[in-house]
């Protein structure tokens, strides 16, 4: 090429290079720039010739290409650098190549620099490297896996020779990774080298065997159940090279999972059914329920169930209860039924739980009739007798099978569980499946056990709580038929439950009482009635016995409030019990009475003594004298005789007459009966010049018979007016103490000895010289007859009091 | 066969003592308690009327303490009240309501005193 040729060659590319060429000198300042230097530069080439390189780079990209020149005009040598600008985030990278350019005497007086963008090859070989990292990481990472994994991991070539050995294998199989590694399958037991040369077989056609479940021998000889998941390997044309094998001990594993979940399953089921039978307390829906437990398929899943209860009376097992279909066509009905309606356990259980309870079942009608002596031996009975379960698989080859059974119900097979409760084999649970012939494992037998001990106790549960309900009714039938008035009260004066004797005394039903305040109901008042006992029991916690007069109710009544209290102790009410002993009372009155003429006998017995003796002389003289006369003076004599005779035949009639007299009590002031008494004796007080002191005080309301009191304050006015010689006071006063009204008749009299005062009211006592001694003992009858009493304080020379105290009986 | 009448009544005591001694009986009184158990001792009578009603100490007591002494002595309490169903008079061995009739009284005494 010549000298013009090759200058425009140069030229050329100068120009139009994609790269950006800059030319420095020893002060790096730029001599020349091609245009594709302002890439790097910002600025046209034009505006960059004479400027300072350092000046002109660094700030817009970066680069700076005296930074590269420095070695090449120090050595003299080409030299490449690659620089990284990351201005905008994205970094950018650039190859600088530096050319030194040498003078006439051989130094190097310029450079050329060469900017190529290699941006894209940067990031590539960065990408390369990451991926070669995380790839390292990942084989890392796997080897770890292998080698820590629980699971013992092998490899072996196509002719069982180990090839790989991890820890996991080591611990399973008791070969250390020397030991195996090398050796021809060491942990395959003999018998099973065959399977294993099949597998051989299955992993050259490139078949995976997943998770098998197979035995294999320890280092030690022992057999081990694992778990396998084979496969082939392949190399990187697919030629299948080897195999791996990955292995899990699941001998101990495997049980005990088993047995979790089969566990889980069984208590869950278990705890559903029997919480569903401790929800009720009907023998009848517990039998159902827990025969539709065995039956159903989420249940036990049997075909037909019987339960059998023990009839220790007749000493038999007699059928209670049987579930089940009666033919193939209804079996197919109700499954199908079952599993189209989707009802769970639970669903049928809570129908029976709150349904109707139906019997009507052709099986159960089947085998209501059967009845098995205990003193038989078969292996129902001997279920009961031994507390053991039988399994009988084939009703032919055993000599204890229930021939009933095998009769009228054509069992082939089936299995029979005590029902247990409290060390008592209170029934048996008979299952079969006679309709799918599935045999009865030892799993359901398990299951049988477990479940036929939560049926036995709930079966005694609901006998118990029959028991209960009976005596109950027993309890209600007694409360209903006492003939007392049997009522309970709560705290706060409600009534809460009544017998029939309270709602037909009241007249009112049930319904009208029960939730009532007990002193509106029984007394007709609008707050709680002092004088009723319930309000004593209520505070003092004891039972009190009271007689009770009631106007409302109309009678008297001996009533009896108890305490009740709860299991805790907590107080909740009273119990009365209430007897009508109005008719009692009124024969109690007649006897008060008979007593009380004994007294109104004594006035009439001073009557009579006054009026009969002086016609016995007379008439009894009228006669002596009519046998000794004659003629018209004997008539006059006999005359007189039957006169007398007429006299005493009247004054017995009025005698009998007094003794009848009855008490008539009625509502009076004690004030009111003293005064009527003073009237009585006022002439004789004022004649003789006595000092009547009179302090009354309130009105006192009595229920008594006026006129008798009035006679015994009379007789006790009338001694102390006598008692009074010649002249003195004698005050009356009457107050309230406590529930009782006092009427009390002071005299300032000599007073009654000391050793008369015990004798006072006795009859016939007296002092006086013209007193009959019965006075004071017909007062005090009659205070007694009104449940009162008298007291007397005297002393002689002192005077005498006397206090009738009668009680206050509130209406 | 000798009667004591105790009765505070000495008309009635009179009469009594009268209608027996016609019916051949020797009669003693007393007029109250006192004088009766003191006749009652002294005397030892067959047979006693005794009143119930008397000035001193009732007859239900006089018969009592007659009884203790000489149980087998019969009593009749003549009265002019009937008491028997008020007051008990178990001890004695009859009865009778004073009667201007006296009858009745004089039967009871023979039967009385025939036993």
């Amino acid at each position: 090429m010549d000298a013009a040729n090759s200058q425009k060659f140069t030229e050329v590319i100068f120009t139009n290079m994609r790269d950006g060429i800059v030319t420095l000198d020893r002060d790096f300042r730029i001599v020349s720039a091609n245009e594709s230097i302002q890439r790097w530069a910002g600025r046209p080439a034009a505006d960059l010739i004479n400027r300072d390189s350092r000046e002109v780079f660094h700030k817009v990209s970066q680069i700076c290409p005296h930074c590269a020149a420095l070695p090449a005009f120090e050595t003299g040598e080409i030299t490449t650098v690659t620089q990284k600008s990351g201005n905008q985030g994205t970094p950018i990278y650039a190859e600088l190549s530096v050319y030194p350019v040498r003078n006439e005497r051989g130094e190097v007086a310029e450079c050329i620099v060469f900017i190529q963008d290699i941006t894209d090859r940067m990031l590539c070989h960065d990408e390369v490297l990451r991926l070669y990292s995380e790839m390292t990481q990942t084989k890392e990472y796997l080897e770890s896996i292998i080698e820590h994994s629980a699971d013992g991991i092998v490899t072996s070539d196509l002719n069982g020779i180990i090839t790989s050995w991890n820890k996991g294998a080591e611990r399973i199989y008791g070969f250390t990774k020397k030991e195996a590694l090398g050796q021809f399958l060491p942990f395959v037991p003999e018998f099973l080298m065959e399977t294993e040369w099949e597998n051989n077989r299955k992993m050259r056609n490139g078949e995976v065997l997943e998770r098998i479940e197979t035995f294999r021998k320890r280092k030690d000889g022992t057999i081990i159940s694992v778990s396998l998941t084979l496969s082939p390997i392949k190399n990187a044309v697919g030629e299948i090279i080897g195999i791996s094998g990955i292995s899990r001990d699941i001998s101990e594993k495997k049980n005990v999972e088993k047995e979790l979940i089969r566990r889980n399953q069984e208590l869950s089921r278990l705890f559903f059914i029997s919480s569903a039978m401790r929800g009720t307390l009907d023998l009848d829906r517990v039998l159902r329920m827990v025969l539709t437990a065995v039956t159903m398929g989420d249940g036990l899943g049997f075909n037909r169930a019987i339960l059998f209860l023990v009839d220790e009376e007749k000493n038999i097992l007699r059928a209670a209860m049987g579930v089940g279909p009666a033919s193939y066509e209804e079996a197919f009905h109700v499954w199908e039924k079952l599993s189209l309606e989707k009802k769970t356990l639970s669903d049928i259980m809570q129908e029976i739980a709150v349904g109707l309870t139906r019997k009507d079942s052709f099986f159960d009608r089947l085998s209501h009739s059967i009845e098995i002596p205990l003193t038989e031996d078969t292996s129902l009975t001997r279920a009961v007798k031994e507390q053991k379960a039988f399994n009988i698989d084939d009703v032919g080859k055993e000599p204890l099978s229930d021939a009933v059974l095998i009769q009228q119900l054509g069992t082939r097979a089936f299995a029979a569980v005590p029902l247990i409760s409290r060390n008592k084999v209170i029934g048996v649970l008979w299952v079969d499946n006679y309709f799918n012939n599935r045999a009865i494992t030892e799993e359901d037998m398990r299951f049988l056990t477990a479940f036929s001990n939560h049926v036995a106790s709930a079966i005694e549960n609901a006998r118990l709580f029959e028991r209960v309900k009976l005596a109950e009714q027993e309890l209600e039938n007694i409360f209903e038929s006492i003939s007392d008035m049997v009522y309970f009260v709560t705290e706060d004066y409600v009534v809460k439950n009544i017998n029939q004797a309270v709602s037909k005394r009241l007249g009112k039903s049930p319904e009208e009482i029960i939730g009532k305040k007990c002193y509106e109901i029984f007394h007709g008042m609008h707050q709680p009635w002092a004088a009723c006992p319930h309000q004593k029991t209520v505070e003092r916690r004891e039972a009190f016995v009271q007689e009770v007069e009631d106007s409302h109710m109309g009678g008297t009544f001996i009533t009896s409030s108890s305490p009740i209290f709860d299991i805790t102790g907590k107080f909740m009410g009273t119990v009365h019990v209430v007897s009508d002993i109005t008719e009692l009372k009124n024969l109690r009155e007649r006897v008060i009475k008979t007593e009380r003429m004994a007294a109104l006998g004594e006035v009439a017995a001073r009557v009579a003594h006054e009026i009969r003796n002086p016609l016995v002389s007379l008439g009894g003289f009228a006669r002596r004298l009519e046998k000794k006369l004659n003629g018209s003076m004997k008539e006059y004599a006999d005359i007189i005789a039957k006169e007398v005779g007429r006299l005493e035949d009247i004054l017995n009639e009025i005698l009998s007459f007094v003794k009848e007299t009855r008490i008539q009590k009625e509502c009076v002031a004690a004030q009111k009966l003293m005064e009527d008494v003073i009237s009585l004796v006022r002439s004789e007080i004022d004649d003789r010049g006595i000092a009547l002191v009179r302090e009354f005080g309130d009105p006192i309301e009595l229920y008594v018979d006026p006129n008798r009191v009035k006679d015994a304050l009379l007789n006790i006015v009338k001694n102390a007016i006598q008692a009074l010689e010649n002249t003195g006071t004698i005050s009356l006063r009457i107050y309230r103490k406590d529930k009782t009204c006092i009427l009390e008749i002071s005299d300032t009299g000599p007073g009654i000895a000391e050793e008369d005062l015990p004798f006072i009211f006795d009859p016939f006592y007296t002092t006086k010289k013209a007193g009959t001694g019965l006075g004071l003992t017909i007062t005090h009858r009659i205070i007694e007859e009104h449940d009162g009493r008298i007291e007397v304080e005297s002393k002689a020379g002192k005077g005498s009091i006397f206090r009738v105290v009668i009680p206050i009986k509130e209406l | 066969m000798k009667i004591l009448v105790v009765d505070d009544d000495l008309h009635i005591q009179r009469l009594y003592k009268e209608e027996f001694e016609d019916e051949g009986y020797e009669v003693v009184v007393a007029s109250n308690g006192q004088e009766a158990i003191e006749m009652f001792e002294k005397e030892v009578p067959d047979i006693v009327t005794l009143d119930i009603l008397l000035p001193d100490v009732d007859g239900i007591r006089i018969l009592r303490q007659m009884k203790e002494k000489n149980p087998k002595i019969p009593i009749i309490m003549s009265t002019a009240y009937d008491y028997r169903d008020d007051f008990a008079v178990w001890a004695s061995e009859a009865y009778i309501v004073k009667s201007s009739d006296m009858d009745e009284l004089k039967a009871m005494i023979k039967k009385l005193l025939s036993k």
